[in-house]
């Protein structure tokens, strides 16, 4: 026990040390969005019909389950997406210190239930306590208590234990196929999992074939002891927790092994090699980065992961009997294969320098060919592929193709270079292969700037495709080549004259110094207003859009489906006021974000900002 | 006869701190030059921007006569570096990366062969003939930085730390290289703590402390009649006598 306090007191002593006011203000974000979800999980608990089994209809428990297996996946696969978990104590820390696997394993499980994701999740597991009470007497609710405490470290275990596996399986080219393609189905399958709620809707409630799977699944055991205890099968309900105890136990032993495994040397390998054969500057930059497409298995991960996710994604629709995303499969793939890669140049860190020593070698061009050539062919392979499936329609997705590889090959390079995310370098990258940057939260802001960028791109091919056809493809062949020399062209200009400036980025891992004298540096804003500035940009979009905006649309529209939106649910006199509020509240984060990193000061200050 | 690296008045401060505080130094054709200083002083700072890696605040470095911020071209062509602990292209293997390094410095594919197999062999890199750089030791990614800085044969290398962590037969073989460079007529700048080292290499010396140059000269010049370790001590200030001992360590 004294080993888990002491690496528990460790990791506060690590969070409190980094914790400045910009991570201050993502964890207050995320907490906030956190507790969003976990307030959603317990409004679930108090609706629907408590009463398992009888009658068709939204049963509560069935819901509870479903969305436990929700936050157990996010718990599971939320590392594989945004680069590693929680690795603020790393094994790596303690290899000197001599401590048996389980001990060790069982202190850093102890620290990491230091943090937020942990305290928002026990806050969502108290559902289940709110769903013993609407079930019955006081038994129900003893049996919630030890099941909550479980159900987290099970959670917590889960994440830790497929972190783990992850690593090791990126040690190997199959494994890391493997996880690519696991990963991308469960990802595109939490994406699109309103279908499979439209499919029940049909059938009137979740199926009892699902619910029993879903109270199956390891998130689902909490649930079963209190159901259990509910009907009075006190023997069912502590047989459900002394098996969460097995899992725990299991699951710990089988971290410990793995922890084992991370901190031992991987073998070097001893492959042939094909000889370069490029004779040109560009060609050698090519003949690298297809090399690293190759070898590098977290881009092996990437590349399987962006198929896996968009074969899933399109054909999932299979299930409600439409078929009709499949020629689209091509274009959702190329999106997110730019979106994985959307880092491009910080995930090789330092090595810029080379780049900065020998000016003139179309650095950016070459490692375009090298996308394009890895992208493009298994992009216009699936779009065929599709079309050919379902007969058609042609037009549409070849334009969408042909301009989203172009847009993609562009945007990508550009806004690596603009946007660089400062990684950690290949070679210092501990056990987790899957790290690449202590900045999780730029490096999904990225991904995400991509799809929504890059989607843009596919607009004027689309428009044309749709309304006249074949033409289209010319207008996308023509956009896909446009972007390709012009943002490439933009992305080379600003790497010639502001190359040192990356590379010290990349060194130190801050961002340099910004020109202007009235937009504030991030760094440089009160503790205060910082916190405001990350609150207002990451969070003042929900009261906007979807409360404010969407909310009043679908109100106008007179829709019943009530959803998340507040002014659907209000009485009826409050609805509008509560749009208005809204689209107020938002508006007024944006504002604040905005007046405290922009705000007009005099021109003396602007000048002495400017000067140091 | 102009210098191989001339370094005038370079400042760069990081927020408040001031890393490299007007720096002047003069590296003359064919001198073998050892920059010396505590870690921190501004070694890797200085030499980052004296070679184009890193935007000075103020000031310039011109590397046989060429700017090296107005006229990097030429500039850069002139000069092989090896900075200390950064990335190189950790997917390929040791003669990829020189391919690969040589095409982009414009040379042609069968100069770029010959050279690449001769650099591999004299540093005993080819062992390794397949093996990725990202799995090479410490040792061998300096070998291979080394390689790469002299693969379009330049006229000036700017090393830092060189000898880091490479074992003491390879040092030789490096040592051995350094010299045959000079003695071609080549120039070399390197940065060191090791006092020893920079004394059995170098001609001439530069003293860096808290960013700026305690001293400059001759290898005669800066150290005196002593030994460099103490002229060093001496122009640092730090108190080398009357070192603190660990109680608890001896018995």
């Amino acid at each position: 026990m004294a080993v888990a306090l002491t690496m528990a007191a460790m990791k506060v002593a690590v969070l409190r040390n980094s914790m400045n006011s910009q991570k201050a203000g993502l964890v207050v974000a995320g907490a906030v969005l956190g507790l969003i979800l976990a307030g959603g999980t317990i409004a679930v608990a108090f609706v629907g019909d408590p009463n398992a089994g009888s009658v068709t209809g939204w049963h509560t428990g069935d819901l509870l389950a479903a969305a436990y297996a929700v936050w157990m996946l996010g718990w599971i696969f939320g590392p594989v997406f945004i680069g590693g978990g929680d690795e603020t104590l790393r094994p790596e820390y303690f290899t000197l210190v001599g401590l048996r696997p389980r001990r060790l394993a069982f202190g850093l499980l102890t620290a990491s239930f230091i943090g937020v994701a942990p305290a928002v999740s026990l806050v969502a597991l108290a559902a289940l306590v709110v769903f013993g009470v609407r079930v019955g007497s006081a038994v129900p609710v003893l049996i919630a208590l030890p099941a909550v405490l479980l159900s987290l470290v099970v959670f917590v275990l889960l994440s830790r234990v497929a972190t783990a596996v992850m690593g090791l399986a990126l040690r190997s080219r199959v494994g890391a196929i493997a996880a690519g393609l696991s990963n991308g189905v469960i990802l595109a399958a939490l994406g699109q999992g309103w279908v499979f709620f439209v499919a029940f809707q049909q059938v009137g409630g979740i199926p009892p074939t699902a619910s029993a799977i879903l109270r199956y699944l390891p998130s689902g055991w909490g649930l079963i002891a209190v159901e259990a205890a509910a009907e009075g099968a006190l023997p069912r309900a502590a047989a459900a927790l002394a098996a969460m105890c097995l899992l725990i136990v299991l699951l710990l032993g089988a971290w410990a092994a793995l922890l084992t495994r991370r901190t031992s040397a991987a073998r070097p390998s001893v492959r042939g090699r094909r000889p370069m054969t490029a004779a040109s500057a560009q060609g050698a930059v090519v003949a690298k980065e297809l090399r690293t497409w190759t070898r590098d298995l977290v881009r092996n991960h990437q590349l399987t992961f962006a198929l896996a996710y968009a074969v899933f994604f399109t054909s999932c629709m299979l299930f409600m009997g439409m078929n009709g995303l499949l020629p689209y499969t091509g274009a959702v793939f190329i999106l997110m294969a730019g979106a994985m890669s959307a880092n491009l140049y910080g995930t090789d860190g330092t090595v810029l320098w080379l780049t900065l020593m020998t000016p003139g070698a179309s650095e950016v061009r070459g490692r375009q060919w090298a996308w394009l050539l890895t992208v493009g062919p298994v992009g216009l392979a699936l779009t065929v592929a599709g079309a050919a499936i379902t007969g058609g329609p042609w037009p549409l997705p070849l334009a969408l193709t042909a301009a989203l590889l172009g847009g993609a090959a562009g945007i990508v390079p550009l806004i690596s270079v603009y946007a660089l995310v400062p990684g950690i370098d290949p070679h210092r990258r501990g056990g987790n292969p899957l790290r690449s940057s202590e900045d999780d939260g730029s490096l999904t802001g990225l991904a995400y700037a991509v799809i929504g960028l890059g989607g843009l791109t596919g607009v004027p091919a689309g428009l044309v495709a749709s309304s006249y056809g074949w033409p289209g493809v010319a207008v996308g062949i023509a956009t896909g080549a446009l972007c390709v020399w012009g943002l490439g062209a933009l992305a080379e200009s600003r790497l010639g004259s502001h190359g040192p400036e990356l590379l010290q980025t990349m060194r130190t891992g801050k961002r340099a110094q910004s020109a202007s004298a009235r937009w504030k540096k991030f760094d440089d804003l009160p503790k205060r207003d910082q916190i405001i500035a990350t609150v207002g940009w990451s969070l003042g979009a929900i009261p906007l859009f979807p409360q404010g905006i969407v909310a009043g649309v679908q109100k106008a529209n007179g829709t019943t489906e009530k959803s998340w939106f507040l002014a659907l649910h209000v009485p009826d006199p409050w609805g509008w006021p509560v749009v208005v509020f809204m689209v107020l509240l938002g508006i007024a984060m944006y504002g604040g974000a905005l007046w405290v990193s922009y705000r007009p000061r005099p021109k003396e200050e602007a000048v002495a900002a400017a000067a140091t | 006869m102009t210098a191989a690296l001339e370094i005038a008045g370079l400042f760069k401060a990081f927020g408040e701190k001031v890393a490299v505080d007007h720096v002047d130094l003069t590296v003359p054709q064919g001198s073998f030059y050892g920059l010396v200083g505590q870690n921190g002083a501004g070694k890797t700072t200085t030499l980052a921007m004296a070679v184009g890696l890193l935007r000075p605040d103020s000031g310039g470095a011109r590397i046989f006569g060429a700017d090296v911020w107005s006229d990097p071209d030429t500039a850069k062509a002139l000069v092989g570096v090896l900075p200390d602990g950064l990335a190189m292209p950790e997917r390929l293997t040791g003669r990829e990366v020189l391919t690969y390094l040589g095409l982009l410095r414009g040379l042609s594919k069968d100069v770029v062969a010959e050279r690449a197999g001769e650099l591999l062999e004299v540093l005993e890199l080819d062992s390794a003939e397949n093996t990725l750089v990202i799995e090479y030791s410490t040792g061998m990614r300096k070998k291979i930085g080394l390689a790469t800085a002299l693969l379009h044969a330049p006229r000036l290398l700017v090393l830092d730390e060189p000898f880091e962590a490479v074992d003491p037969v390879s040092a030789t073989t490096i040592k051995g290289i350094l010299r045959g460079f000079v003695a071609g007529g080549g120039s070399v700048v390197l940065s060191s703590h090791v006092m020893a080292l920079v004394e059995q290499l170098c001609d001439h010396v530069g003293v860096i402390d808290e960013g700026r140059v305690a001293a400059a000269g001759t290898l005669e010049e800066v150290r005196g009649s002593g030994s460099l370790e103490d002229a060093f001590v001496e122009l640092v200030g730090a108190s080398g006598a009357g070192a603190k001992e660990l109680t608890w360590l001896s018995r």
